[in-house]
């Protein structure tokens, strides 16, 4: 695994006063931005995208796009949140673009070696990571199920436990959309998830 | 009357009486009730399940190899980029004012009814608004005279 390079504190520059050095074409300084968030956003990624390649896409994608948009940044706000709301907005453009590629049959997504009861049962340990895969291949078929805003709030509000206006402010949406959203990706989670365990019974 | 007489009577009048298969009202909507507190207590089950074993998987943050490096030789790129690129971005820019000006030119060509006479100077210093309005044929004369004077060299 690759860790980040951690600077001395002393050392350490604001994002802000890094984002003013790459404007003023100091480019070089820009790496350590990408040193800074790239785990975080590699995290985020992971949870929307299954396959390795497309979240390397999507990450790649949210970091040129920034370097492209930085004039862009006012400095009223605080770098890291017009760099994570420019994230997500990413990660929901992918989603769209991919919803074409998307739709499997439920039967497609069940388990052979296991059943989706049980696995249900076991969380994972951390540091197992092939039970840790396993995990992420389930909550993948359900997530894949729903749609891509409701699947953007559900994993915001439910995964990561941030609240409707957080969400809000991360998507750019009206906090009533959020809403609407949320209410929706329950339920669609919850028809998801009874529709892999019903036809697991049946099968 | 014997006992088999009398048993057999009450069988007789007990299969007399009509069934009666009217339940007592909104016994279907009592059973509907207490069938759907189930099933959403089922369901619920199922999705509380799913979302406390996701909430339970770590977040993966690990970063491929050098990956950064990949972003800055992008990103580099683009910041050297090809001369001819930054040309056609600024031509594809002045189409949209060359445009107006042509728009433009062609509203004041189409209103231009008046005729003008071989007798109006060229030069107004009077009326400067009529300096604009130029006899087309004179124009072209002026225009191509050094082309008629070359003929004359041959």
């Amino acid at each position: 695994m690759e860790s980040t390079e951690i600077l001395p504190s002393d050392d350490l520059r604001s994002d802000e006063e890094i984002v003013a050095a790459v404007v003023e074409g100091e480019v070089d300084s820009f790496e350590e931005l990408i040193l800074r968030y790239q785990p975080r956003i590699f995290g985020m990624a992971r949870k929307y995208f299954r396959n390795e390649s497309d979240v390397e896409d999507v990450v790649q994608t949210i970091f040129t796009k920034t370097f492209q948009k930085l004039r862009s940044f006012k400095q009223t706000a605080p770098f890291e949140h017009w760099f994570m709301r420019l994230s997500v907005n990413t990660c929901y453009d992918a989603l769209r673009r991919r919803a074409k590629h998307r739709e499997q049959a439920v039967t497609d997504l069940l388990f052979e070696d296991e059943s989706w009861a049980n696995r249900l049962d076991n969380i994972p340990d951390s540091d197992d990571p092939e039970a840790l895969d396993k995990a992420s291949e389930l909550v993948h078929s359900v997530m894949g199920q729903i749609s891509d805003k409701a699947r953007i709030v559900l994993t915001m509000q439910e995964l990561e436990g941030r609240s409707i206006k957080e969400i809000s402010e991360l998507t750019g949406w009206s906090i009533s959309l959020v809403k609407v959203q949320a209410f929706r990706a329950r339920k669609e989670m919850r028809a998801a998830v009874e529709r892999f365990l019903k036809k697991e019974e049946k099968l | 009357m014997s006992a088999s007489d009398k048993d057999n009577k009450f069988l007789k009048l007990a299969k007399a009486i009509p069934l009666n298969e009217q339940g007592p009202s909104g016994f279907s909507k009592r059973i509907m009730v207490k069938v759907r507190e189930q099933n959403s207590r089922e369901t619920t089950m199922a999705d509380e399940r799913f979302l406390r074993f996701a909430r339970n998987i770590s977040e993966n943050q690990h970063t491929p190899y050098k990956f950064e490096k990949r972003i800055m030789a992008l990103v580099l790129d683009w910041k050297t980029e090809n001369p001819f690129t930054v040309w056609s971005r600024v031509l594809w820019r002045a189409v949209a004012p060359c445009i107006g000006i042509m728009v433009l030119t062609a509203l004041i060509a189409f209103n231009q009814d008046a005729p003008i006479t071989d007798s109006q100077p060229w030069l107004s210093m009077d009326n400067p608004e009529e300096n604009f309005e130029i006899d087309t044929t004179d124009f072209e004369t002026v225009m191509l005279a050094s082309f008629d004077d070359l003929e004359y060299t041959w």
